[in-house]
């Protein structure tokens, strides 16, 4: 064969691996609205940045009928690019190609791209579209997953990974999203479950459909599975390289520096009226997470769960930052198991990845009620002072008006190994609220009274004006000082900055038992 | 009819009388705790079996079963401080409807969707437990 027909040969053999299922699969997957594996890879990386691996692996099953089969690229396409110039590692499935079925080689191609990204610390991007395991293969797709769960688990803290969910995700298919940082969902086409409709009809009699059992709205405000929503594909590939601009290349690296115009010594006049004096009144900590950030700009995680808890990424003097938020619009910013889960894993994936933490504390307690007990808030509750107490990553905290008892603790107190604790001259710092806690110091007192409910009523406001203030805490240092709301941004600025070079010993240990 | 009986414990004598109230007195037994060391479900767990779901009733969706999609619910333990509309107003989603006091704070909550006001199932002064249907909104 001349060089020439070989090199015929060979772009016949990539056309065919480019065309995928073939222009009728690839027609009809795109009347539903949906992107083709490729697309994606396109929209997700700068242009033209794609160097694709493995295009011509094949599978080596022979049972049923699989030996006459052809499956070009092995359904899922892998490779390498760049988003805004940084390395990105990436695996897109191909729907159109035997569903995008896991077989034994679709998985090697998967593992071999996580290993290059493991080896040359850069981020991880599976895009997940598939049918489930290719049951053709039996064991050897089962396999498939298991070397994927493992290198996934391999890789966490060592290098970002993120998965993005853009058609079914079922069985075992959903443990590798879930054991990576980050799940993006796109409304309308994606769907995560562990056993589908018509099982769960059989088993429970339950009717529901794909959407309601695990739609993108499911995922992302009922079972916090996911972090991210968006209306469309396209946006959901943007949202990917968004929060990639937050994060660093692996955990030895540092997100990127992105010099601002923001002036860091700028006051938050608007701090004054956003934050009402009644600590009885609510308000959004949007609001003051906007205000004290380069150019409120700050992308939001979970939105959408768990919403007495604010968490994303930020930049404060052009450093990253994670920010962890009280929100007393929501069950008056109280922690309960579900903000809990969101914020503690938020924490540890921020100390993963040297990201400092800022906590904007206003919050009057952990959540009372049965189904909080019942549901286990106490180990849960317990994620948050550990998560805050292991990270060693710079750790800023501000009082911003309540600070009440062991939900206080939680919110990176000093004692969790704070760098440092400002508060707002409104701040109310105590072990429990001037009204419960005058009913127990004060029981005799009122008991006694001639009129109890007047007594109580002064006691409370005795109580109110001795401790709930920020001068207390402050008197025993666990504050450094009582700060006027307008200086926040710069000091919190100036306690990032003192703290960035900041090192800590921890016990030589091989790691610590999570309260899981 | 009674007996008198003398009962010897440890050396010390104690007489005790016993009265004979006929057949028909019901016979109260104290509850007894079974000899099992691990909690109990409940619920029997949902047998595996694909053949037999065509006898079981479907169960209700998982929200409560009072409450429907209209429905304002209190989402936490508390008083009710202020209500903020009257039967027969409209309101949009997100309109404030009720005030709240629970954990410290005065929340405010929002009609869910919009509507127009058709039931208030509480007054003032109210205590209110999560889950419980305050406002219906058609």
């Amino acid at each position: 064969m001349s060089m020439d027909k070989k090199i015929e040969q060979l772009a016949q053999e990539r056309q065919q691996v480019l065309a995928g299922g073939g222009a009728k699969r690839v027609a009809a997957h795109k009347e539903k609205g949906k992107l083709t594996a490729r697309e994606r890879i396109e929209l997700l990386l700068d242009e033209a940045s794609f160097v694709e691996v493995d295009p011509f692996v094949k599978h080596r099953a022979v049972d049923f009928g699989m030996d006459q089969r052809q499956a070009p690229g092995e359904g899922v396409v892998v490779g390498y690019g760049t988003v805004d110039g940084r390395l990105i590692y990436v695996s897109s499935q191909d729907f159109t190609v035997l569903g995008g079925s896991l077989g034994e080689m679709h998985a090697k191609k998967i593992c071999k791209v996580m290993d290059m990204a493991v080896q040359n610390g850069a981020p991880f991007v599976a895009i997940n579209e598939s049918s489930g395991a290719r049951i053709q293969e039996g064991v050897d797709a089962l396999g498939g997953y298991g070397d994927i769960f493992y290198r996934n688990t391999q890789a966490s803290g060592y290098i970002p990974q993120l998965s993005v969910i853009m058609g079914p995700c079922a069985g075992g298919a959903v443990y590798s999203p879930a054991l990576t940082d980050f799940i993006f969902m796109t409304e309308g086409t994606s769907q995560m479950f562990i056993t589908g409709p018509q099982v769960i009809k059989a088993v429970t009699g339950e009717d529901v459909t794909l959407e309601q059992l695990g739609g993108a709205a499911v995922h992302n405000q009922t079972s916090g599975v996911a972090h991210f929503y968006a209306a469309s594909e396209a946006e959901t590939l943007a949202q990917v390289r968004r929060l990639l601009s937050f994060l660093p290349n692996n955990n030895l690296d540092e997100a990127e520096f992105v010099y601002t115009e923001d002036d860091v010594a700028r006051q938050n006049e608007e701090l004054l009226a956003i934050v009402p004096e009644d600590p009885n009144r609510p308000y959004d900590v949007h609001e003051v997470v906007a205000s004290i950030v380069d150019n409120g700009d700050f992308m939001e995680v979970q939105a959408a769960y768990a919403q007495n808890i604010v968490i994303g990424f930020a930049r404060i003097n052009g450093r990253v930052v994670g920010i962890v938020a009280n929100q007393p619009k929501v069950l008056a910013g109280s922690l309960d198991i579900n903000a809990s889960d969101k914020a503690s894993r938020f924490i540890r994936f921020c100390d993963a990845f040297n990201i400092p933490l800022v906590t904007l504390i206003d919050i009057p307690g952990y959540m009372p009620g049965l189904n909080q007990e019942y549901g286990g808030i106490i180990r849960h509750g317990a994620k948050m002072l550990y998560a805050y107490s292991e990270a060693t990553v710079p750790k800023i905290s501000l009082i911003m008006r309540k600070a009440y008892g062991g939900a206080f603790l939680a919110m990176c107190s000093r004692a969790l190994g704070a760098d440092a604790v400002y508060a707002w001259p409104t701040a109310e710092i105590a072990v429990m609220g001037p009204e419960g806690a005058a009913n127990i110091i004060f029981r005799n007192d009122i008991k006694n009274a001639d009129d109890p409910v007047a007594v109580r009523q002064e006691k409370i406001e005795e109580y109110r004006t001795k401790f709930a203030n920020p001068y207390v805490a402050a008197a025993r240092g666990m504050v450094d000082d009582v700060i006027d709301p307008r200086d926040t941004r710069r000091m919190i600025s100036n306690a990032l900055e003192a703290n960035a070079t900041k090192r800590v010993n921890r016990l030589p240990k091989k790691h610590g038992n999570f309260p899981v | 009819m009674s007996k008198k009986f003398r009962i010897t414990v440890n050396g010390e004598a104690y007489e005790v009388e016993v009265e004979d109230l006929g057949g028909d007195a019901p016979v109260r037994r104290a509850p007894v705790a079974a000899p099992v060391s691990v909690p109990q479900p409940a619920v029997a767990a949902p047998a595996a079996q694909p053949s037999a779901p065509a006898a079981k009733p479907a169960p209700k969706p998982a929200k409560p079963a009072v409450a429907g999609a209209g429905d304002v619910t209190a989402p936490m333990p508390g008083t009710i401080l202020d209500i903020k509309v009257n039967v027969g107003d409209s309101v949009q989603s997100g309109t404030t409807v009720l005030i709240l006091e629970a954990m410290k704070m005065e929340n405010e909550i929002a009609a869910p969707a919009a509507g127009t006001v058709k039931a208030i199932h509480v007054s003032k002064g109210a205590a209110v437990n999560p889950g419980d249907v305050l406002i219906t909104i058609g």
